[in-house]
């Protein structure tokens, strides 16, 4: 076998793309989530008909009749398109909350490892935020602003911030005792280019991982909160609002609300077995 | 120990006196006049004048705030704007169906998930392993609304086996007992699985200790060995993992009341903040966030008296 540059001149390490994919289950998982993702992205191409475009000659017709092959709802709505509309909004959702608790999180969380006059305090306020269920942040953000989108995002965002601030802490800590920070340090290298250049790049496979683990929960907590009738408000397509919708109809056309979770718990159970994959591949230690 | 449980006290007292702040300023933020709401919508100027004044909203607002906690110290979270109903009197009626619930859930789920983690960890790499894992990464993937209504459409609906919405009486009725059974199963079902893998990882780093392999070594059935030696062991890590994972618990019991109409404090919650009933909303979330406070306060305490670690540290 021919061996390139790049392969003699790289350690002989495989990568970690390599090693997630030789687990057929990280290697399901992973195409899984591609294609979700995809799905959501591309929902105004990919949808059939218009979401909110109701047939009141063709309600709760099940799954597979002419023209619907995921049938309709209630008020005659394209099923397969309302998915694919609500995967994109469940999705978005995720990953505002996940973008936002990662940016605030990872900095405190970096604030406190560099700066360890700070730490005390800055940690204290992360056990605090950390000792209250996300879905409690949900109930009074949407007390005080009242139900609707945002106010998940704020409370899932909110709820994220101290379980990141605490991987990007513990991880920074780790990197920060190491000689080449002490080298850059004494070639007079200032705080804001060591964290960026040095201490975040080598930071981010245990924040990597723990993104990909959280999105999941973010998912279920922001479909939960939809669900509940605190996040998404009709007649927007989101699948925990879909799932709720879909009660009234249970016993006459069930589909109309399985659909809906069965897409959840599929984008879940994809995001959670990646992520332990990711985590395996990436730092072999964690295994158990 | 002492020290230990002063420490954690100290630290639980100022977080409660937030939770008040937030619950105060949730108020405060909200663009209604209590005065006005309180007087209803034909009161004149005078009137409502003259609830403001014995509301004490013409005061500071510092001096509201004490006035609010004087208030909350009597018992008293204002009354509810769609019924009238004191909050108190609300919240006396759902707390009890609330821990009834979650008891009923955790009384099945610990003992499973400790026994598939145990199983699990034991047999470690066999076909029984993998089964449980998949079980329990399923289990923490699943929304409970899923489960909730897969379980009403097939046992309540289908097979017309148990009911499925409300609450069927006292627990030591049959119809009490038959009318929580759907929903203990609902809202233990997504317990399973986390307990599982925390026992099996907990398990596992026992099973390599020292003095598991001196237990083997003077012949000590494996039946004890794993009860006596590895379990008990490994319990201290389970244990506080259980008790921090409440909240979660108090997620899924929010969700699983709303699901199948029980009358707890999540489902109380719910229905005051999507019909904006603030005085209702505002009790609720004090309520639930103190209890919260109160668990974690509780499961640190215990842990201290489970292992004596950590009272030195």
């Amino acid at each position: 076998m021919s061996a390139t540059a790049a392969e003699i001149l790289a350690p002989s390490r495989p990568s970690a793309l390599r090693l997630l994919l030789r687990e057929p289950a990280a290697a399901v998982s992973l195409t899984l989530v591609v294609l979700v993702v995809l799905a959501g992205a591309l929902a105004p191409w990919l949808a059939p008909h218009d979401p909110f475009d109701t047939n009141l000659m063709a309600i709760m017709q099940p799954p597979g009749g002419e023209g619907y092959l995921l049938g309709t709802d209630g008020q005659g709505r394209d099923m397969l398109s309302r998915m694919l509309f609500g995967l994109r909004v469940t999705l978005g959702m995720g990953a505002l909350s996940l973008v936002f608790g990662t940016v605030v999180g990872v900095a405190v969380g970096f604030a406190a490892a560099y700066y360890r006059r700070i730490d005390g305090l800055l940690m204290r306020l992360m056990d605090i935020l950390l000792s209250f269920p996300a879905i409690l942040f949900g109930l009074a953000i949407a007390a005080i602003v009242g139900p609707g989108i945002a106010s998940v995002v704020i409370a899932l965002s909110v709820a994220t911030v101290p379980l990141m601030a605490r991987i990007a802490r513990s991880s920074a800590l780790v990197v920060l005792g190491l000689d080449y920070i002490e080298a850059a340090r004494a070639q007079g290298m200032g705080d804001a280019r060591l964290i960026w250049k040095h201490l975040a790049p080598n930071c981010l496979s245990p924040i990597l991982v723990f993104a990909t683990l959280r999105f999941g929960q973010v998912i279920l907590l922001g479909s939960a909160l939809s669900f509940l009738g605190l996040g998404a408000q009709p007649p927007v397509a989101e699948l925990g609002a879909m799932a709720s919708q879909g009660r009234t109809f249970l016993f006459f056309a069930p589909h109309i609300s399985v659909l809906p979770c069965l897409m959840i718990f599929v984008v879940v159970l994809a995001f959670n077995v990646l992520g332990d994959a990711l985590r395996d591949a990436l730092d072999p230690r964690l295994r158990v | 120990m002492l020290r230990h449980a002063i420490q954690r006290l100290a630290m639980a007292v100022p977080v409660m006196f937030g939770v008040l702040l937030v619950g105060f300023l949730l108020m405060q933020v909200v663009p209604t006049d209590p005065a006005i709401v309180r007087a209803g919508p034909t009161a004149s100027a005078e009137v409502i004048d003259a609830i403001r004044r014995d509301l004490g909203l013409d005061q500071p607002l510092w001096v509201q705030f004490g006035l609010y906690l004087w208030r909350l110290a009597q018992g008293d979270l204002g009354v509810s704007i769609i019924n009238n109903v004191p909050v108190t009197q609300e919240l006396a009626a759902t707390i009890g169906p609330t821990l009834e619930l979650m008891a009923a859930s955790l009384i099945w789920s610990i003992p499973l998930g400790i026994a598939m983690g145990t199983i699990a960890a034991y047999w470690r790499g066999s076909l029984l392993d993998r089964v449980v894992m998949a079980i329990s990464v399923a289990g923490v993937s699943v929304p409970v609304f899923f489960l909730g209504l897969v379980l009403i459409w097939l046992v309540g609906f289908q097979w017309q086996l148990l009911p499925f919405t409300g609450r069927g009486g006292p627990l030591w009725t049959i119809e009490g007992l038959r009318a929580i059974a759907l929903p203990a199963i609902t809202l233990g079902g997504v317990f399973v699985g986390p307990v599982a893998r925390m026992t099996r990882t907990a398990v596992l780093d026992v099973l390599g200790a020292e003095h598991v392999r001196t237990a083997r070594a003077k012949g000590l059935p494996e039946r004890l060995v794993v009860l006596r030696h590895a379990l008990r062991n490994a319990m201290i890590p389970v244990v506080t993992l259980i008790g921090l994972q409440i909240g979660f618990l108090l997620g899924g019991a929010v969700v699983t009341e709303t699901v199948f109409s029980w009358p707890g404090v999540g489902r109380l919650a719910v229905g005051a903040i999507t019909s904006s009933d603030l005085p209702m909303a505002q009790g609720t979330i004090i309520v639930l966030s103190l209890g919260f406070i109160l668990v974690n306060l509780t499961v640190d305490l215990l842990y201290g008296v489970l292992d004596p670690r950590v009272r030195a540290s």
